[in-house]
C-alpha cells in the first residue's frame, strides 16, 4: 500500500515539473467532459420528462394528410370513426400556429371548450377561456410583457386585430409544456383563423380497451385512407428516440475542440521523448521494476483523467441543473424566439456516465501507459552508455 | 579479515546485435573475483569493455556466455524481477553522466530508489537526510538538480546510490566530469565508503583514482579482455 | 506530501458529486408532485409534445409532424435548424415505419 502511495507521490512530482502543460491539459480535458456530460444530462432529462409527462397524452389522435401534408380535418369524419366498435368519446382538437410580427415569435394557439377548466393547476390567475379572454404560457407572457389583465392582440385571418384579456399565465414549472401556448375559446379561435364549424385540426379518440388501440388505429386507416392515426405509444416512442447527442451541432461545434485535445493528448502521451525514455531507464537502473514504471505511468494518466473527469462532471451537473443550461442555450435555442427556461429534474443515467468514462478516461490512460511499455521492458544498461 | 568472495565472474562474454552485421563483443571471456570490502579498479581506454563489464556485474544486462555468481548464486539466468530486486538491495550505482532526474528536488532524487519498496516515507526521509548531511548537500535539498554544480550533482548521485545501504558500489568513470579539486573530494568519499566496509568496483582511466593507496587491485582491460 | 493533497481533492470531488446525485435523486421524488400536475395538464389540454423549440412545426410538435417536414428541401439535405443538434429526425422517421 505504502509503495503505491509513494509511486503516486512521484507521479505527482513528475507531472508538477510541467505544471502549465499538465494543468492546461486538465482544463481542456475538463471542458470536454463538461460539454459532453452537459449534453448527456440535458438530453436525458428531456427524455425522462417527456416520457413521464406524456403518459397522459391522448390515446389516439387522428389527423388528415393531403399530399403528404397535415391538413385540416372535416368534422364528419368523426361519424365514421364513431361506428368502429370499441371507440369511446371522440373530441375534435383545434390548434395551430401564430406568428407574432412584433416579437418575431411563433406561438402555438389552442382552442378549448369551456367547462373543463377547474382541474388546471400550475398557473397564476384563473383559467377562464370565455369569449375575449385567453391563457398564455410564460414564454409568451415574457415576450410580450404580459400580466394578468393585460391585453394580448391577435391579428385574424381577415386582417382585423382582436384583443384578448389575459386571464391566466402558466407558471414556470410547466414551461416545458406550455411555454409558447396561447389558449383561447373555441368560438374565438374559429373567428380569428376563419375556420368553419365543419372542420377541426385533428381528432382525439378515446378507446375503452387499451389493448385494442393498434387494432382500432388500423380500422380507422382502412375506413378513412387519407388519415394518419398516431397512438400514444408512438408519441412516447418518438420521445424515447428523439433526444440524441450523437449527431448534431453541439457535438459538431465541439468536435474541433475534441480533435485538438486528442492531438494534444496523443502528443503528450505517445510522444515518449528521448528524455522520458532516458528517465525510465534511470528508474530501472536504480532498482525500479518494469511493473513499477508502468504503475508510475498509470498514476500519471489517472491523475490527469480522474481530476478532469470529476471536475467536468460536477461542472456539467451544475450547468444543467443549477444554471438551466445557460451556456448551451444560445446554441440550443437556435432560431426559436420563444424558448423555455429550464427547470429540469436531475435524472442521472449511470449507464451514460459509464459510457462517457469509457470513451474519455480509458483511451487517455491507454495512450499514456501503452507507449511506455516498450521503454520500460528494455534493459536499463542504456544509461551506462551515456 | 574475512576473505569471502562476493562476486565471481566466470568466463563471461557479452555480445550486442548478435547475428547482424554490426555485431560486437564488448566483453570476451573475462574471469574475475572480487572479495568483500575490496576496492577493485577496472582500468583501460574507452571502448575496452569496462562499462559493459560493470553493467554485467550490476545485473543491468545479462551475459551472452559465462556465469556471474553473486554470493555463490548464478544471477545470469534469473528472471527480470529478481534481477531488479538484487539491483535494488545489493548495488549502488554511480554513473558517469550522474543520471539525475531533472525538475524534481535533490531530496526526491535521493529518495527515488526506495519508492517502489514497502519502506515508510518517514524512514526514507530520515535516511536521505542523514546521507545528504554527510555529503554536504543538505542545504540544497529543496533545489532542483539542474541548478547544482557538477560536484554537487555528483554527490547527489552518490547519496542516491547509498540510500538503499548497498553492499557493493559500482562507479563508472566517476571523475570524468569533475576537475581535480572535486575529483579529490570524490576520492575521499570513496575512500570513506571503503573504510565503512563497502565493496567498490570502479571503472576509470583516471590515474588520480587508480593510483590511490586504498585501491586493492587494478584490473587492466583492453578490447574486452583482461590483460 | 502531494499524494495526500491529490487524494483529498479526488475525495472532495467524489463527495460533491455524490451529494449532487443524491440531491438529484431526492429532488426527483420531490418533483413527483409537479410531474403529477404536469400530467394533469397534458391530459386536460390534450397536449402531445414538449414546448421546447418553436422554430418549425416538426421541432415544436415532433410527434405530430408528417415524415416529410424534417426534409423539406429534399430528402438528403442537411437538416438546418439548430435544434437538430440534439433531436434526430431519424427517430421520428423510423417509428413511422420508415426504413433505415
Amino acid at each position: 500500500m505504502i509503495k503505491h502511495l509513494k509511486i503516486l507521490e512521484f507521479a505527482l512530482s513528475s507531472l508538477w515539473r510541467r505544471k502549465f502543460k499538465n494543468l492546461g491539459l486538465i482544463v481542456v480535458f475538463s471542458l470536454i467532459i463538461f460539454t459532453l456530460s452537459s449534453i448527456v444530462f440535458l438530453t436525458y432529462s428531456f427524455k425522462r420528462e417527456a416520457v413521464a409527462v406524456l403518459k397522459d397524452a391522448p390515446e389516439l389522435i387522428v389527423q388528415r394528410l393531403s399530399a403528404g401534408r397535415h391538413e385540416m380535418m372535416p368534422v364528419e369524419y368523426m361519424k365514421k370513426i364513431k361506428d368502429i366498435p370499441g371507440v369511446g368519446k371522440i373530441v375534435p382538437r383545434l390548434w395551430g400556429y401564430y406568428y407574432d410580427i412584433s416579437t418575431g415569435g411563433n406561438y402555438t394557439v389552442m382552442a378549448l371548450r369551456e367547462g373543463l377548466q377547474d382541474k388546471i393547476s400550475l398557473m397564476e390567475g384563473s383559467f377562464v377561456v370565455g369569449s375575449g379572454s385567453c391563457v398564455v404560457g410564460r414564454g409568451v407572457a415574457d415576450a410580450r410583457f404580459l400580466d394578468i389583465g393585460s391585453i394580448m392582440p391577435l391579428i385574424g385571418a381577415d386582417g382585423k386585430v382582436r384583443r384578448f384579456r389575459v386571464a391566466g399565465i402558466f407558471t414556470d414549472e410547466s414551461n416545458l409544456l406550455t411555454n409558447d401556448l396561447v389558449i383561447i375559446g373555441e368560438k374565438d379561435f374559429r373567428e380569428v383563423f376563419r375556420i368553419p364549424q365543419s372542420i377541426a385540426t385533428d381528432i382525439v379518440v378515446q378507446i375503452y380497451n387499451p389493448t385494442e388501440v393498434d387494432n382500432i388505429a388500423r380500422k380507422i386507416k382502412e375506413a378513412l385512407p387519407d388519415t394518419r392515426p398516431i397512438t400514444r405509444r408512438e408519441i412516447l416512442r418518438t420521445y424515447d428516440t428523439l433526444f440524441d447527442w450523437r449527431s448534431g451541432m453541439v457535438l459538431t461545434m465541439f468536435l474541433g475542440a475534441i480533435l485538438a485535445f486528442v492531438i494534444l493528448a496523443w502528443d503528450k502521451a505517445t510522444g515518449l521523448s528521448a528524455e522520458e525514455r532516458h528517465e525510465i531507464a534511470i528508474l530501472k537502473a536504480i532498482g525500479w521494476e518494469t511493473s513499477d514504471v508502468m504503475e508510475l505511468k498509470f498514476w500519471e494518466g489517472f491523475i490527469i483523467s480522474s481530476l478532469s473527469f470529476l471536475t467536468g462532471l460536477i461542472g456539467g451537473y451544475l450547468h444543467i441543473y443549477f444554471f438551466g443550461a445557460s451556456i448551451f442555450s444560445p446554441a440550443l435555442k437556435g432560431w426559436s424566439v420563444i424558448f423555455p427556461e429550464f427547470r429540469l429534474v436531475p435524472y442521472i443515467n449511470i449507464y451514460q456516465i459509464a459510457v462517457l468514462l469509457f470513451f474519455t478516461v480509458i483511451p487517455y490512460m491507454a495512450a499514456t501507459i501503452v507507449p511506455s511499455w516498450k521503454a520500460a521492458i528494455t534493459d536499463p544498461d542504456v544509461v551506462m552508455r551515456g | 579479515m574475512n576473505r569471502e568472495t562476493v562476486i565471481r565472474v566466470e568466463n563471461v562474454s557479452k555480445c550486442i546485435n548478435r547475428g547482424r552485421p554490426n555485431e560486437v563483443w564488448p566483453v570476451r571471456g573475462v574471469s574475475l573475483e572480487i572479495e568483500r570490502a575490496q576496492c577493485v579498479v577496472l582500468k583501460g581506454p574507452s571502448g575496452s569493455g569496462k562499462t559493459s563489464l560493470l553493467s554485467l556485474i550490476g545485473c543491468m544486462s545479462r551475459p551472452t556466455e559465462g556465469r556471474i555468481l553473486l554470493h555463490g548464486r548464478d544471477v545470469a539466468k534469473l528472471p527480470e524481477r529478481f534481477l531488479t530486486e538484487i539491483r535494488r538491495n545489493t548495488f549502488g550505482f554511480i554513473f558517469q553522466q550522474f543520471n539525475l532526474i531533472p525538475g524534481i528536488t535533490v531530496k526526491e532524487n535521493v529518495m527515488l530508489p526506495l519508492y517502489p519498496t514497502e519502506m515508510g516515507l518517514t524512514e526514507i526521509k530520515t535516511r536521505a537526510e542523514r546521507l545528504m548531511k554527510k555529503l554536504r548537500i543538505y542545504e540544497r535539498r529543496h533545489f532542483h538538480v539542474k541548478g547544482l554544480s557538477g560536484g554537487e550533482q555528483q554527490r547527489v548521485a552518490i547519496a542516491r546510490a547509498l540510500i538503499n545501504d548497498p553492499e557493493i558500489i559500482l562507479a563508472d568513470e566517476p571523475t570524468a566530469h569533475l576537475d581535480t579539486r572535486l575529483s579529490v573530494e570524490l576520492i575521499e568519499i570513496l575512500k570513506g565508503l571503503k573504510e565503512e566496509g563497502k565493496t567498490l568496483v570502479i571503472a576509470t582511466h583516471d590515474p588520480l583514482v587508480y593510483e590511490q593507496g586504498f585501491v586493492d587491485r587494478v584490473v587492466e582491460m583492453r578490447d574486452g579482455r583482461v590483460i | 506530501m502531494k499524494y495526500r493533497l491529490f487524494i483529498s481533492i479526488i475525495m472532495v470531488e467524489i463527495v460533491i458529486l455524490a451529494i449532487l446525485f443524491i440531491r438529484g435523486a431526492g429532488l426527483a421524488g420531490k418533483y413527483q408532485k409537479d410531474i403529477e400536475a404536469r400530467r394533469m395538464l397534458v391530459s386536460t389540454l390534450m397536449l402531445t409534445d414538449l414546448s421546447i423549440w418553436t422554430e418549425a412545426r416538426y421541432t415544436r410538435h415532433p410527434s405530430q409532424t408528417d415524415i416529410f417536414s424534417p426534409f423539406q428541401d429534399y430528402p438528403s439535405s442537411i437538416e438546418h435548424f439548430p435544434a437538430g443538434s440534439i433531436l434526430s429526425p431519424e427517430g421520428v422517421y423510423l417509428q413511422r415505419g420508415g426504413k433505415k
